[in-house]
């Protein structure tokens, strides 16, 4: 469900252009005569998001340029960090995969002798399934049995077994999904010590804890990437404007900047999500955490911005009539991008710990969600079943060890300065 | 210098009714506050047949649905009658004449309640925070006068776990390792006090609390570790490099000298100003330390005080905590003035 409220978020920015572009136009015409650069201002921040394109223009130049080259290969030299990079890219985009590898549906059943692969419906069905209406699951009664609930194929592929009929089942590599409850594979009541089948045991509704954790992962990363980009969007946009512009626009906004992060923000996130109640809680999540960590990144761009714009290339731009909107992002952001990649590791750490400190503490993704901070809050409670801490703990610090080994790196690759010891 | 306080005290005013303002804004509009929450469970009493726990100050029928005048009712008693505005600057003025409010679960005043928290939270959060720079100091100057060798590296793991590993994840799988969880039963597992506490004489107290303190106050070093540390260290190095170290070794000053006369007081400014946020540390106190190991201080009870939809305990401890923050930040800009004799504020 809450991949699927992301999907739809993303289609949804994407496909709203046509609005915004409207309401842009609206803005701007109502503006054209207003009372100056204040108003300007804070138009073009309300209009920041649709200049998407020219972000992507400056980063692509920004990694174009000769200086960066040399940074990315000083990067790739620093092996720690860049294996660090590779394996959790490559690790995160595995995961988008889960749904066929880690599953209880089954990867090919041969029933009266005609084939199905139902794994291939769940996993469309797990992405797209809210968008388009097909059917994502076989029921009961399609295999020859009596019932119509979805198929559990492992006790199908045992029945099959015991008729030896020439009806045959092959099951995902890791054949249990994370919310599914196992309670019937034993006589004790949940949590299960970890055993061969269920490797790291089952929490306390029976589901594999392997499974939650794999997934777990999945939504951790997700969420903390569209965190850190939705709140390095506003702080870029806001901080380029406040630096561009200065003056009494500059001044009034830092103040609404200093209440703002004068706010303590997992008290503020917590309030509003004890209060509001939403289906698409990752989506008001994201929306909250992003709104209440755009403010650290603007002080970084805004002092980049004070630097650039008193250099001959942007007067030249000015003076032959560029657009500002244009200079802002094309011209100088290509030039300040270099706090926003060294801070990027550190705020995806940031990112993914809120997550799990939120989950912990009951105010997060709402319960049936696979998370790491719902795990450690069934440990604290089931102090017996070391399973239940250790694997999201293991998780959650290799994680954020790997994340914070590309940091150290792009910091290292960035900083010009290196440290010489005299004597 | 006064009147660069008294501008920057001047400016905090401002500062502190936009946070107030936004915070009561939030819990004044978002849908789903105290009176809708205690019409639902009203209604949802009405439903499984009885009620009888609801104190019903209106009339109302017996189909589970709310009369008006009972709404107009639970609105008065959560102050929710009047308009907005007015209802703030009731509520600012209340403030400012250091009157918070009562309780709505405590039934006292929210000053009292919030009070009564601090010596809990002070006390862990004091421990803690000297403690993390007794450590912290000293690790990070070792660190850098053997940059590059096997203690650097191998004290550089102890600073990525620590960075890695959030101080209260690492409370919860400290209680399973000695708490009495699977392993050994050496720590209880949370609390302040022991249940036998007042029967126990002075040391044998002594000894209970800081038997209760030790995991518990070493997650909230954790918190901090890593990157007091890396401070410490980056700093120290940088000053290494200066050219005034330069001179102290050229004119032949041993190694020991230069380091700890001359480089290692420079390289301490940065951490210095972090000793302004001192006073949020004290009080402030860690949701999820506090809940992790059942501290009754500031931070579990603001956590209960938002599951328990107390919005005079939730205003009341924002306002402090803001206002701590906002001291905290003009402390730390004096103390950097004040170790920095280059600064000078205008």
């Amino acid at each position: 469900m809450t991949d699927a409220d992301l999907i739809i978020i993303l289609v949804v920015l994407s496909l709203h252009d046509g609005l915004r572009l409207g309401a842009m136009r609206l803005l701007t015409g109502a503006v054209q005569n207003g009372p100056g650069i204040l108003w300007n201002g804070l138009v073009l921040i309300l209009r920041s998001p649709l200049l998407l394109p020219d972000f992507y223009k400056a980063v692509l130049g920004y990694f174009q340029s000769p200086i960066i080259k040399r940074r990315a290969d000083k990067f790739r030299s620093l092996k720690r960090g860049y294996y660090s990079f590779l394996l959790i890219s490559g690790l995160y985009v595995l995961s988008f995969f889960l749904p066929l590898l880690v599953t209880d549906v089954a990867w090919y059943v041969r029933y009266e002798g005609q084939s199905y692969f139902p794994v291939v419906r769940s996993f469309a069905g797990y992405y797209v399934g809210n968008l388009i209406n097909f059917k994502s699951t076989y029921f009961e009664s399609d295999f020859g049995l009596l019932g119509d609930a979805p198929v559990r194929y492992r006790s199908l592929k045992k029945s099959f077994e015991a008729q030896n009929s020439g009806n045959k089942v092959v099951l995902a590599p890791y054949p249990y999904s994370p919310n599914e409850s196992n309670l019937e594979e034993y006589e004790a009541r949940p949590p299960h010590a970890p055993d061969k089948v269920h490797w790291f045991g089952t929490d306390d509704r029976g589901r594999d804890v392997f499974a939650r954790m794999l997934y777990g992962f999945q939504i951790s990363m997700t969420f903390a990437l569209v965190v850190t980009f939705l709140s390095y969007l506003i702080g870029v946009s806001v901080g380029g404007y406040l630096g561009y512009y200065g003056g009494l626009f500059d001044i009034v906004v830092q103040r609404f900047v200093e209440i703002w992060s004068a706010i303590p923000f997992l008290f503020a996130v917590m309030i509003v999500v004890s209060i509001v109640k939403t289906n698409h809680m990752m989506v008001l999540l994201i929306f909250l955490l992003a709104a209440f960590g755009w403010m650290g990144m603007t002080y970084y761009i805004r002092g980049e911005f004070l630097r650039e714009k008193a250099k001959d290339y942007v007067a030249a731009a000015i003076s032959i009539g560029v657009k500002d909107t244009t200079i802002i992002f094309r011209h100088i952001l290509p030039n300040a991008l270099t706090p926003v990649i060294s801070f990027m590791p550190f705020a995806i750490v940031g990112n993914i710990s809120a997550l799990v400190s939120l989950d912990f503490l009951g105010f997060g993704l709402p319960v049936p969600t696979p998370s790491w901070g719902e795990l450690l809050n069934q440990g604290r409670e089931y102090l017996k079943c070391y399973w239940l801490v250790f694997a999201p703990l293991g998780g959650l610090f290799a994680t954020l060890m790997l994340v914070s080994f590309i940091g150290e790196a792009v910091r290292e690759a960035f900083d010009p300065k290196q440290y010489s010891r005299l004597r | 210098m006064a009147t660069y306080i008294l501008r920057r005290m001047l400016l905090m005013i401002p500062t502190f009714i936009g946070i107030t303002f936004i915070c009561f804004a939030v819990m004044r509009f978002v849908p789903g506050g105290p009176v809708e929450q205690a019409i639902m469970q009203y209604k949802a009493a009405m439903m499984g047949g009885g009620g009888g726990e609801v104190a019903s100050g209106g009339s109302s029928n017996s189909t589970g649905e709310v009369s008006a005048e009972m709404v107009e009712e639970l609105k008065r008693i959560y102050g929710f009658d009047k308009p907005f505005h007015i209802a703030y600057l009731d509520w600012f003025v209340k403030v400012l004449q250091f009157d918070l409010g009562e309780s709505y679960s405590y039934q006292k005043p929210v000053w009292d309640v919030i009070s009564s928290r601090f010596p809990v939270s002070m006390f862990f959060g004091g421990i803690g925070f000297v403690l993390s720079y007794l450590v912290c100091v000293p690790l990070g100057v070792m660190k850098a006068t053997k940059h590059g060798q096997g203690f650097d590296w191998a004290s550089s793991i102890l600073v990525f776990v620590g960075y890695s590993i959030p101080g209260w994840a690492a409370g919860v799988v400290l209680l399973v390792l000695f708490g009495g969880g699977s392993y050994y039963n050496v720590f209880p597992l949370g609390g302040m006090q022991s249940m036998n506490y007042h029967d126990l004489d002075f040391w044998g107290r002594v000894a209970d609390k800081f038997h209760h303190a030790v995991l518990p106050v070493f997650c909230y070093m954790m918190g901090s570790f890593a990157t007091t540390t890396v401070l410490m260290k980056n700093s120290l190095m940088e000053n290494l490099g200066q050219d005034y170290v330069r001179t102290a070794f050229a004119k032949g000053l041993s190694e020991k000298k230069a380091i700890f006369k001359h480089a290692l007081r420079n390289s301490l400014i940065p951490l210095a100003t972090g000793l302004g946020h001192f006073f949020s540390f004290l009080l402030a106190g860690s949701y999820l330390i506090e809940k992790v190991f059942d501290i009754h201080g500031m931070g579990l009870l603001s956590f209960e005080s938002l599951i328990s939809r107390d919005y005079p305990v939730t205003l009341g401890i924002l306002v402090i905590s803001s206002i701590l923050a906002l001291i905290g930040n003009l402390l730390s800009d004096l103390i950097y003035a004040l170790v920095d004799p280059r600064i000078r504020f205008k």
